[in-house]
């Protein structure tokens, strides 16, 4: 995991917020949020289920806070509680993508087609972030689940295999797929544009 | 479609092949710009740079959304009517 560098005010916040200080639980609330959501809604590209899910996510903070030990940072710890607020949540819903591994496979007609003899654009340089982020929420859900816990959110093959129970191999597969993927809809962004 | 062989053993490799064999490149770590099929096939070199800068991009997208102030308010709410009380938590119930 990256991107956890300490926060101004958090540990105070964390001691007082395990005592039962509400004020520093609206603390730590409002130095998280946006991560959480983010993340809850790159994986799930809803906006009300990404919030309802922010929302689940910080009352189990407030429940499980006093579990919270300091053996690894605190946003860390709390980024994996969301995560798997929303891959339960996703069982739940019985989408196949996180529950067998051999429908983890979005159809052929989703996959990535393979680049044999073809000229490209060459995207290198040419995209910028609001694209990309397009370009993700048009990811088939298996896909964009693999690619978000691992080239947004840092997570490795392992730890995805764990929490996505699947193979390390097929979270590799599923991540080349989604970069794949992203590769043709931001190319055909980019065509649409040229011609537009 | 470009068929290149490989100073290592000499097999050859072709788009197809080379590929397949993406994933494996990119999880070793390895400097795939260096592949010997890239030093013949400007495709298949094309797609290693989409590919790698797609990744690099990737790490580069922040957080960049806020949750609604409903978010906070059915937080609050939730606390205050017993959070011990698992019906009272408004998992995935909106008011």
């Amino acid at each position: 995991m990256r991107r956890n560098p300490p926060i101004a005010g958090e540990a105070e916040a964390i001691a007082k917020a395990q005592a039962g200080d509400a004020a520093s639980f609206e603390i730590l609330y409002s130095l998280h949020k946006r991560r959480v959501y983010s993340l809850c809604l790159r994986m799930l590209g809803n906006v009300a289920e990404a919030e309802d899910l922010t929302q689940e996510a910080f009352l189990q903070l407030y429940r499980k806070i006093g579990t919270f030990r300091g053996d690894s940072a605190f946003s860390t710890w709390l980024h994996r509680l969301a995560v798997n607020v929303v891959l339960m949540h996703l069982r739940k819903k019985g989408l196949p993508q996180v529950s067998l591994e051999e429908t983890l496979e979005p159809s052929q007609e989703d996959g990535p087609r393979k680049d044999i003899g073809e000229r490209d654009l060459i995207l290198s340089g040419s995209i910028d972030r609001v694209a990309l982020e397009r370009a993700v929420e048009n990811l088939p859900p298996g896909y964009r689940l693999v690619f978000v816990l691992h080239d947004v959110e840092g997570y490795e093959h392992n730890e995805i295999a764990d929490m996505l129970s699947c193979s390390i191999g097929n979270s590799k597969s599923q991540l080349h797929k989604a970069r794949m993927k992203l590769r043709d809809l931001l190319r055909s962004g980019q065509r649409k544009e040229s011609i537009a | 479609m470009s068929n290149t062989r490989d100073p290592q053993d000499g097999t050859s490799m072709n788009c197809a092949e080379f590929q397949e064999s993406i994933p494996e490149l990119f999880e070793s770590g390895a400097n795939v710009s260096k592949e010997a099929h890239l030093l013949g096939c400007e495709n298949c070199a094309a797609l290693v740079r989409d590919l790698e800068y797609i990744a690099s991009q990737a790490k580069l997208l922040l957080p960049i959304h806020d949750p609604s102030p409903t978010v906070w308010d059915n937080i609050q709410s939730a606390i205050r009517t017993g959070i011990d009380d698992k019906s009272a938590a408004p998992s995935g119930k909106r008011p």
